[in-house]
């Protein structure tokens, strides 16, 4: 069987060569797809729990423990019966008295990676440095408690690549050659180079559809701003509020509104405080990783006022 | 509020305004029907020159479900061309209103533009509004009385109180 390991600081391409060099060598990728969908044949419940998460909290030890043996045991296995390019889970040192692996590590500085999160993630530069700050933290604590290995020690892999000077796909073909010569004899199979570079990468961008509301108060609440001459987009953005190790969306949040004269986000939930909590942290977290972006959240009491105000009762006297 | 508080806030406002706009043109601009009583208070506390002028607008609510838009149903008979012209409110909760009113006489290119209210509900705001001066800042309850009224009553009254409309009887 052949054997990739690749791991890589988050926004340095990693993922991406991680595809290319399985589309090119035709060999299994394994990410954290693969292992989510393989976990719950070794009885792991809950694939989607973050490791990384996991890795920080000191409670969730025995879960954590049982997950990472579990991930381990999957991995072995798929290795007996593929050809692999495994991405990331610590694949380096699973496989490190393994011969003919060739260990992987791509690299880049911090300020192309950010620059890097920014332009495929849409965010400001503010928002990406304490992302990739989040990503590099939490990558030193997974290694250091599963393995306990210093993750940026780079001593224990085969080849280095630093993708500020070279592209994703010169990259995948280093990769490639290498592989063939560290494993010579190992049959490679070259495979026609795949279009889509980017494919898969997730960008924030709402349908642009008919106005379709989700909810009567939203309407509603559309015909006042039409009213008053106010401009607005219906969910125009989504921002991305977590992620894992790999880059994938774990929590996403689509404001309602948008007043582009405001520079304004408006959320309104017509939620009782008690449901409303998950809306109230998504707005949290939404400050805290774009402090800049203006957003407000109409509960149902302000709403409900607003409606009343507006077209129950007639001509209150507020606002004159 | 006991008519005490507000007569001492609006005093205090009358004078602060009356520093402020010392030796200019001003303008102040009364948004019907609500901020009658406060502005005629107000005027009384000021001792520097100005002329009044009223401006009423169309409310959602008097419109049927989605129609027509925001509009001037009484619009000012003076000119505010160069003149430093102070908008009289008598709550500024939503901003919606008072932001359309803002962009409506900016168009007429005064010399600059405030707002004064007697009260001000941040946590029902939805668009942004300057605002200059403000006799008190309110939670978001619903209050009657000193210019503000439910179906034209209370206006009279010559405190603010608290409304609950759940015990009103029809």
């Amino acid at each position: 069987m052949g054997l990739i390991t690749i791991s890589r600081e988050f926004g340095s391409g990693g993922e991406t060569i991680a595809r290319l060099v399985a589309e090119k060598t035709l060999f299994l990728l394994v990410n954290k797809d693969t292992i989510n969908k393989g976990l719950a044949d070794y009885g792991i419940e809950e694939p989607d729990a973050s490791l990384e998460k996991l890795a920080t909290e000191e409670e969730s030890d025995q879960f954590f423990q049982q997950y990472v043996e579990a991930m381990h045991d999957l991995i072995y296995d798929l290795a007996i019966r593929n050809s692999l390019v495994i991405l990331g889970r610590g694949g380096s040192i699973l496989f490190r008295d393994y011969p003919p692996a060739l260990h992987v590590r791509v690299i880049s500085q911090f300020t192309r990676r950010v620059q890097r999160i920014m332009k495929i993630y849409d965010l400001n530069s503010e928002t990406a440095v304490k992302l990739v700050k989040e990503q590099d933290c939490n990558m030193r604590n997974y290694y250091r408690k599963v393995f306990d290995v210093n993750w940026t020690n780079l001593r224990p892999y085969d080849l280095v690549i630093n993708t500020e000077k070279m592209g994703l796909e010169d990259a995948a073909d280093l990769i490639i050659a290498a592989y063939r010569i560290h494993a010579e004899p190992r049959e490679m199979r070259d495979s026609a180079v795949p279009a889509e570079l980017e494919n898969g990468i997730f960008t924030a961008q709402a349908g642009e559809e008919e106005e379709k509301f989700m909810h009567p108060s939203e309407e509603e609440f559309a015909g006042m701003l039409d009213f008053y001459r106010i401009r607005w987009q219906y969910e125009p953005r989504t921002f991305l509020l977590e992620w894992d190790s790999e880059g994938n969306v774990m929590e996403a949040f689509s404001p309602d509104f948008y007043l582009p004269d405001q520079d304004l986000y408006i959320e309104l939930t017509t939620q009782k405080p008690k449901q409303a909590w998950k809306k109230n942290r998504k707005i949290r977290r939404m400050k805290e990783l774009y402090p800049h972006i203006n957003v407000r959240l109409i509960d149902k009491r302000g709403f409900e006022s607003l409606l009343k105000k507006h077209r129950l009762d007639e001509d209150e006297g507020e606002e004159s | 509020m006991t008519s005490e508080e507000i007569e001492k806030r609006i005093a205090e406002l009358g004078k602060e305004i009356s520093a402020d706009y010392a030796g200019k043109d001003l303008v102040l601009v009364g948004v019907l029907r609500g901020s009658a009583y406060f502005l005629v208070d107000l005027t009384r506390k000021m001792h520097i020159p100005f002329a009044i002028d009223f401006i009423s607008i169309s409310h959602y609510h008097d419109q049927g479900e989605g129609a027509g838009v925001v509009r001037i149903t009484k619009d000012l008979d003076l000119s505010i061309t160069d003149k430093h012209v102070l908008i009289i409110e008598d709550i500024v909760d939503t901003g919606l209103s008072l932001g359309y009113l803002l962009r409506n006489l900016k168009t007429r290119n005064p010399a600059d533009l405030n707002v004064c209210t007697l009260l001000n509900v941040e946590a029902r705001r939805i668009v942004e509004v300057p605002v200059k001066y403000k006799g008190f800042d309110m939670p978001n309850v619903f209050v009657v009385g000193y210019g503000l009224d439910y179906k034209e009553k209370y206006r009279n009254l010559q405190f603010i109180a608290e409304f609950d409309r759940r015990k009103e009887t029809r």
